[in-house]
């Protein structure tokens, strides 16, 4: 009876020290905000990694996804006559909802994993411990740089995101579906507000900052060897993932309101 | 007779019910190359992470040069830092930066001149005997070269105090007796104190000037190194002539060390 009722508490102790890690960092890195060195260099290059070198992917994912919106949209609005509904669909789903969620997947899937590899990799071969040896901190020199390369180039990624993927829909409705291009753009535009694209923009800034929070924390605790660094990237891009989607839930209640 | 430049005072560390170092006390003084020396998991490298502020002690008291460095905020503990040089078992070279930059992280990040430092980092890597591995990345280095590269980022900055943790692991003899002569030419050059970390007895013999035991998680026996051989402790002498029948519990200590 109590060794199964120990062990439930052991778990539970440790869900409650694995979740506390969390935000034990966000803290101690905001606490770094406030005092040089901020490492600007640092944050450039990993903006360029995070921003310039996901942009195939991104990009990708979105024009696809457009051009799919738009087909399906176009299956719906076609059986009560209102094809030129389609590209309204696809601008508000890709600024509201789509651009944000699908570029935070792909951002999590490529940049959190290899924060995650990165960081575990380090610490498992003591290049964290040798930072802190040579006067480094390595929360400032690793982990600061790369959550706000993150969180920042999120929003930039998107508007792109939006864009080609509206674009998308108006390669499909125009050359497959033989609408007309300026009633699509028109109607594009017609019932996007400035508030859809700054709600868009909003829930990026907050994946981009959970991408980096949760993949740093990952890398930067990992345990054990090769297999330790394997379980951090794998929990990384699992959790971020996961987290995403809840936020977006979150996100858009409190938008809606 | 002169303070201790290092003194751990009844250092206790555990990880969970294991515990690794009890009412652990140890003194160095200035400009002595001081080894440390113990079967695997008995909590060598645990020591001296605890000193140099990469785990946190459970009680007890870490003095470097008079200062008590258990009280220290991490970022003064930092700033002390710059005083110490720390060679790792693995190396630990960042994989991101070539060769040279590796050598002169501490000047680079103390805003020196890239090229200023790039010389200083030339004139290191001479004295360590790698003059031509500038420009190299740490991939394409073997094991003795990232091993020398450890040591001259480790006296770059010039530290008071160098800390080895097992730097002949995973070499061969003849250049662990490389690594050996150059440790004790940049110990008596730039007149270091020097704790090490080390199982390997040539090591011992030609590099220390005195030598503790951790066994059991305590210190068992203290000497200066030229008295190695005069000590007739069983479970010294058992690990000084490397014989697996004796008093040692090597089961107990493997199953501690595999835990940790």
């Amino acid at each position: 009876m109590i060794t199964w009722l120990e062990a439930i508490g052991m778990r539970v102790e440790r869900v409650c020290l694995l979740a506390g890690i969390y935000p034990m960092l966000l803290l101690q890195v905001i606490q770094r905000l406030y005092r040089p060195p901020w490492f600007f260099s640092h944050i450039l290059s990993q903006c360029e990694k995070v921003g310039v070198q996901s942009l195939p992917v991104v990009l990708l994912t979105a024009i696809f996804t457009g051009m799919v919106l738009a087909l399906q949209s176009w299956v719906g609005f076609h059986r009560f006559g209102a094809e030129s509904m389609v590209s309204t669909v696809v601008s508000l789903s890709m600024v509201r909802e789509l651009g944000p969620v699908l570029v935070g997947l792909m951002v999590a899937g490529r940049v959190g994993a290899s924060f995650a590899a990165e960081l575990g990799t380090m610490r498992v071969s003591e290049q964290i411990d040798a930072l802190w040896t040579l006067s480094t901190d390595p929360l400032r020199y690793l982990v600061m740089p790369r959550i706000i390369a993150v969180t920042l180039m999120m929003p930039l990624l998107v508007v792109l995101a939006d864009a080609i993927g509206i674009f998308g829909g108006y390669l499909v409705s125009t050359i497959v579906l033989d609408q007309n291009p300026q009633v699509y753009i028109e109607r594009a535009t017609l019932f996007l507000e400035l508030q859809d694209l700054y709600s868009g923009l909003l829930k990026a800034l907050v994946f981009g900052g959970i991408i980096g929070l949760i993949s740093c924390t990952e890398g930067f605790y990992c345990k054990g060897g090769a297999q330790g660094v394997g379980q951090a990237t794998t929990r990384a891009v699992v959790l971020s993932a996961m987290s995403i989607l809840i936020a977006d839930y979150f996100l858009t209640v409190w938008i809606f309101q | 007779m002169s303070d201790p430049q290092i003194q751990v005072c009844h250092l206790n560390k555990q990880f969970g019910d294991k515990i690794i170092l009890r009412d652990v006390n140890l003194k160095v003084m200035p400009g002595e190359s001081h080894i440390i020396v113990g079967l695997s998991g008995t909590g060598k490298s645990v020591l001296l992470k605890c000193i140099l502020g990469l785990l946190q002690a459970d009680s007890g008291q870490i003095l470097v040069d008079g200062e008590d460095w258990s009280c220290l905020s991490e970022r003064e503990k930092l700033k002390r830092m710059r005083g110490i040089g720390m060679v790792f078992q693995g190396s630990a070279l960042f994989d991101s930066l070539p060769v040279w930059e590796n050598v002169a992280f501490v000047l680079l990040r103390q805003g020196m001149q890239k090229k200023e430092a790039r010389e200083h980092a030339e004139e290191v890597l001479e004295k360590v005997g790698l003059p031509h591995v500038c420009d190299k990345m740490p991939a394409e280095l073997s094991g003795g070269m990232a091993k020398r590269v450890g040591l001259a980022r480790a006296i770059c900055h010039r530290p008071r105090i160098i800390f080895y943790d097992e730097p002949l692991s995973g070499l061969d003899p003849v250049m662990s007796d490389v690594i050996t002569r150059l440790m004790r030419q940049l110990h008596e050059e730039m007149q270091v104190t020097s704790l090490t970390i080390a199982h390997n007895m040539k090591l011992v013999r030609d590099f220390g000037d005195h030598v503790s035991m951790l066994y059991q998680g305590r210190i068992h026996l203290q000497t200066p190194a030229s008295q190695l051989d005069l000590q007739d402790d069983p479970i010294f002498r058992q690990f000084v002539e490397g014989r697996a029948s004796g008093p040692l519990d090597i089961n107990h200590l493997t199953a501690q060390g595999s835990q940790i």
